[in-house]
């Protein structure tokens, strides 16, 4: 069976006055039915540029090279309107903040109705009882009369709910989860995750979880992807990857996250630097001038993709707990 | 209705109404009446008993206002002026509407759709926006009448075209106004996540521009309408200054071109219509301005 999403060579460039801009490099990516997986990485590492390129949403300054097999078929040369055939019944994404995310002038009723009438050829009232059945299904108190509300008088984790409602209302067959939960409260966010995970079992829909949080793709993901600077520098199964981390960027990436029993007054962790400049191609390994572990070999050659077994691919040239 | 996903602050709109209806300045209640006023003569004003204004008194030539059967008076030649202005209001409402919604539709169309599709489209666009734009209104006005429907004392050209010419131009003249408006709104709604939101769900463009970008923008193009409506009243008047209004002195702009030879004999005749013009002009923009600050209320508070 072929993989429901296969990635391969995947590399998108924007033109900008200074050069091409390149936002995600070579990217090699398998994703089954019903798994998931989580693309993290801190701000400008590509992980949104990527998902969005995937479903085929790039602004118009972007090119897009590689092959991007859905369903063992290339989708990435097909023209848009065939594209847009697969979206939101194929693929379908929920975006990063669920304030903007919403149509402030159109009642919810509407806008989780859009789709439905206009994919799917349901008519008004099929339509009206869908809605309020998938509203049910993501657990929204008083689905009937939240159809005539506004966006502006519900909450943030609200509005998320009902965006997820409105991304899987045509059964997607792969999510695109874009940062749902960096907007949203820490207990909103572990709710919406569960239920995003709940659906994705009972749908048996291929998720893709970006986030900046390794905390929040550790109990939700089978595989995750940690991504630097465009290139994805460590991929493995969730517990192998948190249990044997070979890159030292993904560790810093875990340090990072403040800890309860530090005591009062430490420093927050952070790394140290900057991302490279994305116009300059330059080489070494991306990370080399944030690492703790860098060497001068570090600088000067790029570090490839390496199979450290298990699954597991890590871009080093001195892999934590040695190579393989 | 369970009120655990609602916010604190948010209200029925039927409340955020009544306090808006409460903030609302005198001027505005001024501008409307006038603007029912005006609607009221130009729609019904045939069934009011007024004089007809298309043929001459010849028996009380340049009377005064508040005379016997013509509250307004007369011109030198004749003609009822109150009839005149009530005639006027039915023409400037006529050809401002059209001038407007037709223009302004025009407008919109192109300037909503070259600010979503973007590309060499959109820069064509914006090019033809400023070429019209740095054209003043009235020379461009003046030139497309003067080709378009030339006519001198051996050349007559005909009272209907020369009216489609002049609300052709018209439209010309809006074209660009609301064009560059609609353009500027829909490039900060296009970007909007939820705009990308529907897409990724499979939605035609037109669609999304019909369905969440237009409700949108069409705040900001409404109120800019009225605005538009004011200066096509100003541009009519001022062709016919030039001679080249709606023929016949039945626009207030014509009525005023006509008496400015007979301002020192009967300058109710100057007075009437210009007031006329004046007080709609204002009442346009003020009730403009209102909607344009009522909406943006809505909208901060979204």
């Amino acid at each position: 069976m072929s993989p429901l999403l296969k990635l391969e060579d995947l590399n998108v460039s924007f033109a900008t006055p200074r050069g091409d801009l390149r936002a995600v490099k070579n990217v090699n990516i398998e994703l089954n039915q019903g798994e998931s997986l989580g693309v993290v990485g801190e701000s400008g590492s590509g992980k949104t540029v990527l998902s969005r390129a995937t479903m085929g949403l790039l602004p118009s300054t972007a090119t897009r090279t590689g092959k991007i097999l859905y369903k063992g078929e290339d989708i990435s040369q097909l023209p848009r309107d065939e594209v847009r055939q697969l979206w939101g019944t194929g693929m379908a994404m929920i975006f990063q903040d669920p304030m903007t995310a919403l149509n402030p002038v159109r009642r919810i009723g509407t806008q989780l109705t859009e789709s439905l009438t206009v994919r799917l050829g349901m008519n008004k009232k099929d339509a009206r009882e869908k809605a309020i059945e998938l509203m049910k299904r993501v657990r929204i108190p008083d689905p009937e009369g939240m159809l005539k509300k506004f966006p502006y008088q519900l909450s943030g984790g609200m509005r998320q709910r009902i965006m997820i409602a409105i991304a899987v209302s045509c059964d997607p067959e792969m999510l695109f989860a874009d940062e749902p939960t960096t907007a949203l409260d820490v207990t909103v966010q572990a709710q919406v995750l569960e239920l995003l995970t709940e659906l994705r079992k009972e749908f048996n829909m291929g998720m893709i979880l970006v986030t900046h949080d390794l905390g929040v793709v550790a109990g939700h993901t089978d595989k995750i992807a940690v991504m630097y600077a465009g290139d994805v520098v460590e991929y493995a199964p969730t517990r192998q990857l948190f249990n044997n981390m070979k890159m030292p960027y993904t560790e810093a990436l875990l340090k990072s996250i403040p800890r309860l029993e530090t005591p009062t007054g430490t420093r927050l962790p952070v790394i140290e630097g900057r991302l490279p400049d994305p116009t300059k191609n330059e080489p070494g390994c991306s990370f080399a001038n944030r690492c703790p572990y860098a060497t001068d070999k570090c600088r000067t050659e790029t570090p490839p993709l390496t199979d450290g077994g298990n699954q597991h691919f890590y871009r080093c040239w001195f892999p934590i707990g040695g190579g393989k | 209705m369970s009120d655990t996903a609602v916010a604190p602050t948010a209200e029925s709109p039927a409340v955020a109404i009544k306090k808006a209806r409460k903030k609302r300045p005198i001027g505005f209640y001024i501008a409307a009446s006038w603007i029912g006023i005006v609607l009221f003569l130009g729609l019904f004003g045939w069934i009011l008993p007024t004089p007809k204004w298309d043929s001459p008194f010849f028996d009380s030539l340049g009377v005064g206002p508040f005379s016997k059967g013509h509250i307004l008076g007369t011109t030198q030649d004749g003609y009822d002026e109150f009839a005149g202005l009530v005639n006027g209001a039915r023409i400037s409402i006529f050809v401002s509407f059209i001038a407007v919604t037709v223009g302004g539709g025009i407008g919109s169309f192109i300037g909503i759709t070259s600010a979503y599709f973007r590309g060499t489209y959109d820069k064509i666009v914006v090019t033809f926006f400023n070429i019209l734009l740095s054209i003043p209104n009235l020379v461009l006005s003046l030139a497309l009448l003067s080709v378009l429907a030339y006519s001198d004392e051996n050349h007559p050209s005909s009272t209907n075209r020369r009216v489609v010419v002049l609300i052709i131009s018209l439209i010309v003249v809006i074209i660009p106004i609301l064009g560059r408006i609609g353009r500027g709104a829909t490039l900060q709604w296009s970007s909007r996540e939820f705009v990308l939101a529907s897409k990724s769900m499979g939605t035609k463009d037109f669609m999304i521009i019909r369905k969440h970008v237009l409700p949108n923008v069409a705040p900001a193009l409404l109120a800019i309408g009225f605005l538009a409506i004011g200066s096509v009243i100003i541009v009519e008047g001022s062709l016919a200054i030039l001679g080249i209004g709606v023929p016949g002195g039945a626009s207030w702009g014509s009525m005023l071109a006509n008496g400015r030879g007979n301002l020192e004999f009967s300058p109710w005749e100057v007075y009437c219509p210009a007031l006329c013009i004046a007080f709609t002009v204002i009442s346009c923009n003020w009730f403009g301005d209102y909607v344009r600050t009522a909406l943006d209320q809505r909208e901060a508070k979204i």
